[in-house]
């Protein structure tokens, strides 16, 4: 046990060096991540034009704040593993990864912790900054901050999973980046980014109701907002902890097949 | 100007032979121009979905469309024409390869911004005009439209190019400049609506500070007839305007260019 500790202990501070020496280019990497803020713009500006002031019980500052809040949310989702897996794999880096006693995807899994680290006090900076341009206000229930947390930590955990899965296609082919970018369109979307869920047609939500997606992004964005209950957040967690189980198994099934065929190349 | 050109047709050509090389990538290309589009059409498709609207910022859904049409194309013309030459120009300063840039007897600039071309991003370019045909398809649009639209969109191209430039020029100073660029993309990313569509504060910003707004707002309005003589005015005058600047700019950081090695 105390070994085990003691490899986390030594990877987040190795990391978190790391990523400190990119603290200016996490707060740019923050800020191109536009697309909520994007969207939170247009509907503000749809809900303020509507008669009534509001789109299906939305006024202009309901939208601020959910869209601010999946940006809070997707700010700590980010995960970048499937680039540097495609790297690593393609020069060969992973390579002396293999010798060490310990599977190389935890060195990912802390790197991004770590810098979840880094990001947290601009980012705490720049949403109340938003929050106080666009008039967004966040719910009072003090027990909304640590469950919402809890659940962008399932969330991030399983959205890695996949990502670290799609990165190890690059055993196989050249353009698994692009795998991704089709995967993240749809947890885009059945998130949240683009609406609240229940503005999408009924057959849709339907569909998304089995998938991780809407409580990794819209689900936490509702609880900050104040309009999920605690019952709706167990029932998510639920569901992501099945999901988290089918994606380490998945992951480990094509970390083995992948890591066979690495070998049989000679590299 | 002839010798221009052709040096541009022997450009595109070992730049398209050296790319079919890697047939594999074309199917990871669509793969990403599909995301690209999916991500467009998604945001305009869920705003109008909602029941009672009829239009965002006074655009109906068809000539927002339009709006998204010009946003794919210029996504298309950027990963196409510009993105390939301009990231390379940082690796270039790195490196030092700069110096064989600077000495060939033709203008340094033009070298930097033909050199290069990514054909796999095609399909964006191909999307974006489908959807344009497509949205023009359901307004009254007339010849004299189509002809300004041209010409405006012309102008935002400059604009795009310029911008880039700019950013990308930097690099003889910072050396690295890839972060600047994303977050060009992200305020970019606003483009794909009519500037209408965001808050009247946001709109100012979109057309004064950054101005995106010229580049899909503005050939959507003279397409579909409702352009104002002052924006299409000011259009080629910040283009004109911004190609000046990045020029002088340009020269002001080749002068001050002292090689990788010194």
């Amino acid at each position: 046990m105390t070994a085990a500790w003691n490899k986390v202990r030594v990877l987040f501070g190795a990391q978190f060096a790391l990523m400190a020496e990119y603290r200016a280019e996490v707060v740019i990497w923050m800020l191109s991540g536009t697309l909520s803020l994007v969207m939170m713009l247009v509907w503000m500006a749809q809900a303020a034009a509507a008669p009534g002031g509001q789109i299906r019980g939305y006024t202009s500052a309901d939208f601020a704040t959910y869209f601010l809040s999946t940006w809070l949310v997707s700010q700590l989702l980010v995960v970048w593993v499937a680039w540097e897996l495609d790297f690593e794999i393609r020069q060969g880096l992973l390579s002396p990864k293999l010798l060490r006693p310990l599977d190389p995807m935890w060195q990912h899994y802390l790197g991004h912790v770590s810098e979840r680290f880094v990001r947290f006090v601009p980012m705490l900076g720049l949403v109340a900054l938003f929050a106080w341009l666009s008039g967004a206000r966040f719910t009072g229930e003090w027990w909304a901050y640590p469950v919402t947390l809890g659940l962008c930590v399932l969330g991030f955990s399983a959205r890695f999973l996949w990502e670290y899965t799609i990165g190890l296609l690059a055993f196989w082919t050249e353009s698994s980046t692009s795998f991704q970018e089709i995967v993240w369109l749809v947890y885009a979307a059945l998130g949240g980014m683009f609406a609240p869920l229940a503005f999408y047609p009924e057959w849709v939500q339907r569909i998304a109701v089995w998938t991780p997606f809407p409580y990794m992004l819209g689900l936490p964005a509702q609880l900050l907002a104040g309009k999920a209950t605690l019952a709706q957040a167990g029932q998510g967690a639920l569901v992501m902890l099945g999901w988290l189980v089918v994606f380490w198994c998945l992951r480990l099934l094509v970390w083995r097949s992948g890591l066979r065929k690495y070998g049989a190349v000679g590299a | 100007m002839t010798r221009y050109l052709r040096l541009v047709r022997i450009f595109t050509g070992a730049t398209i032979s050296a790319q079919l090389e890697y047939r594999a990538n074309f199917v990871g290309a669509v793969l990403a121009s599909l995301g690209e589009v999916g991500v467009a059409l998604l945001g305009i498709g869920v705003v109008f979905g909602q029941p009672g609207t009829t239009t965002v910022g006074g655009w109906t859904f068809r000539e927002a469309l339009l709006v998204t049409g010009f946003f794919m194309l210029t996504e298309g013309f950027i990963s196409v024409f510009i993105q390939p030459n301009m990231s390379k120009i940082a690796e270039a300063i790195r490196t030092g390869s700069m110096d064989f840039t600077l000495l060939k007897p033709i203008d340094a600039q033009f070298n930097v911004s033909t050199r290069h071309l990514n054909v796999m991003r095609l399909p964006d370019i191909l999307i974006g005009l489908g959807l344009i045909a497509y949205a023009a398809a359901g307004l009254t649009v007339t010849p004299g439209g189509v002809l300004s639209a041209l010409l405006l969109y012309a102008s935002a191209l400059v604009i795009v190019y310029c911008i880039w430039l700019g950013l990308s020029t930097t690099a003889f100073w910072f050396v690295k400049t890839q972060n600047v660029t994303e977050l060009f993309n992200g305020v970019f990313g606003a483009a794909r609506f009519p500037a209408t569509a965001f808050p009247v504060p946001v709109r100012f910003v979109l057309t004064f500070v950054v101005p995106v707004a010229f580049v899909t707002t503005v050939p959507a309005q003279a397409m579909t007839g409702r352009l104002t003589p002052t924006l299409a005015l000011a259009s080629p005058l910040v283009a004109a305007a911004l190609f000046a600047l990045t020029r002088w700019f340009w020269r002001r950081a080749v002068a001050s260019y002292t090689s990788a090695s010194s």
